[in-house]
């Protein structure tokens, strides 16, 4: 299976073993003192932090490139949006596009910060597991209990939700492998004939899932599950001093990133 | 039926593939070689994971090999002269009901003889035989709803949908799992029928005195190689090779060798045992 937009790459590096948590904070004060600030040289230390975190991950670059590879069409959409409509002084001008300095280093500027972002942002979900970013995300939900936000159950149905894509992708490979056998044709003809042939994919592919919505369900009701109960977990999110360092070093690069 | 139907011979040569997983490929089929002639039966066995489901796959063309190639009467099925005879090889998957769609039994058949261009009235026609031929009667069955049926209606129903398309090559991948006795009996009576209507078939099953009663010839795979094909060796070799390969001996030979009697001779089924000894 190819990997898709930057998916989990198991391992066991530093970055890997930092808490959920932590990581998800870090990314998270990046990603705004990205936004505040608005010059190069803020850009170049936040970039710097980011290449950093995915050299010491360790993840291959191919693996990399190929999770990155499909958001390089947003940027490059950023940078023709801009590129073609900003204001400024043009000193090019065809039809309704103006060609202007100003406006190419806001481009410039602007698809490098969406970089830094996926590149930032990248090295969390590359290196942590989706269900460790689960639990980390309903711990630190956890405030909004108070106001009566089930979060613990918000995470088992994001839990859930992850567990099943790779099974229902399985099972619509084999359902349209039963179509093609008998001579369904999904690749040809205009949009309209495309989608029509995916009617008999997608009908057993529901009642599959609502089948086995309702086996899981049955199944954790046999094994004593009650929503709202203080649950224990497998595998207790830790914090521990790598965590504190990440978070001490973060604020470093946000400050210096917001003082160059 | 119209007109008696003229199975498929098939052969593989050297047909090897594998599975593209995250860090490595995983090899399913390695030089896979053999051959069945026109109208024979294959048994496909070997243990879980030995390769007989991708194996299917590939002889439907559904999966490239990577080495190796399929024939179809001696045609390779990969050449454009064998497109028309690659659509004469009929695929049952494993529980195949779980990939019923339609709205009605009658239009679910009819999904695959559209599919291949036929006109409404010999689409009809074609339904109503295949239905009719799995049991399930088309004036009785044609309308109702798939998810009406039972467990086992809803197997005779994919089944019907595959031999509406007059397959000439017959590929079924475990079709006996899960089912009641009295399904299985009529499942095997209508492989029986298409047998006698000179069906190739190949059946990938675990059940091997079912394979016993209704095939040839035996091909057995352990980790996707080719450890026996041909007839079935009901010799001393044979029965430690199917041992080695997590299976067992069919029944009735295991019973003919334990009576003393010439296995080569071992009964088909029950009612041919009682015949002989009686």
């Amino acid at each position: 299976m190819k990997p898709a937009i930057a998916q989990y790459y198991p391992g066991d590096s530093v970055v890997h073993r930092l808490d959920a948590r932590a990581k998800f904070v870090a990314v998270t004060g990046l990603a705004i003192a990205l936004f505040v600030r608005d010059s190069f040289a803020g850009l170049a230390v936040f970039a710097a932090a980011g290449v950093i975190a995915y050299v010491l991950s360790g993840v291959p670059a191919a693996w990399f490139w190929r999770a990155f590879r499909p958001l390089l069409w947003l940027v490059g959409l950023t940078f023709l949006a801009q590129v073609l409509f900003a204001p400024g002084e043009p000193f090019f001008s065809f039809w309704i596009f103006h060609f202007s300095w100003a406006g190419l280093e806001f481009a410039a500027f602007l698809s490098l910060r969406l970089l830094v972002l996926v590149l930032i942002g990248s090295v969390l979900t590359l290196t942590t597991a989706p269900l460790a970013l689960t639990d980390g995300l309903a711990w630190l939900g956890r405030p909004l209990r108070r106001l009566r936000v089930p979060t613990d159950e918000l995470a088992l149905m994001v839990t859930i939700a992850l567990r099943f894509i790779p099974t229902l992708l399985v099972e619509l490979d084999q359902i349209m492998r039963a179509q093609r056998a008998r001579g369904a044709d999904f690749g040809s003809g205009g949009p309209i004939r495309r989608a029509k042939a995916l009617v008999p994919v997608l009908t057993p592919l529901f009642v599959l899932s609502f089948r086995r919505a309702d086996e899981l369900a049955l199944a954790m009701e046999a094994r004593c599950y009650r929503p709202g109960l203080v649950r224990t977990r497998l595998h207790p999110l830790r914090a521990g001093i790598g965590d504190a360092v990440l978070l001490g070093l973060t604020v470093v690069v946000i400050v210096a990133g917001l003082l160059v | 039926m119209t007109g008696p139907l003229r199975g498929l011979a098939l052969a593989c040569r050297g047909v090897s593939f594998s599975y593209e997983e995250a860090r490595a490929a995983i090899p399913a089929l390695r030089d896979v070689s053999f051959k069945l002639g026109a109208g024979r039966s294959l048994a496909l066995l070997g243990a879980s994971g030995s390769g007989k489901s991708t194996l299917l796959q590939v002889i439907k063309g559904l999966d490239a090999p990577e080495a190796g190639e399929v024939l179809l009467d001696d045609v390779p099925a990969a050449a454009a002269a064998g497109a028309e005879l690659r659509r004469q090889v009929g695929l049952v998957f494993q529980t195949p009901e779980l990939q019923l769609f339609a709205t009605s039994a009658r239009e679910d058949v009819a999904f695959g003889p559209r599919r291949l261009g036929w006109q409404e009235p010999d689409v009809a026609a074609a339904v109503d035989e295949a239905l009719a031929l799995v049991g399930l009667p088309p004036e009785q069955f044609g309308g109702r709803h798939p998810y009406a049926l039972s467990g086992g209606e809803q197997r005779r129903l994919a089944l019907a949908g595959v031999l509406a398309m007059r397959p000439r090559l017959l590929l079924l991948d475990e079709p006996f799992v899960s089912l009641d006795p009295a399904t299985r009996r009529e499942l095997a009576k209508i492989l029986l029928r298409l047998r006698a209507d000179g069906v190739s078939l190949v059946l990938a099953t675990h059940d091997v005195d079912l394979a016993w009663a209704l095939c040839d010839e035996v091909l057995v795979l352990d980790a996707g190689r080719v450890v026996a094909a041909g007839p079935w060796d009901l010799g001393e070799a044979g029965r430690e090779l199917r041992e080695a390969s997590r299976l067992r001996e069919p029944f009735l030979v295991d019973l003919w060798r334990r009576l003393g009697r010439d296995v080569a001779s071992a009964p088909r089924t029950v009612a041919e045992a009682a015949e002989a000894l009686r």
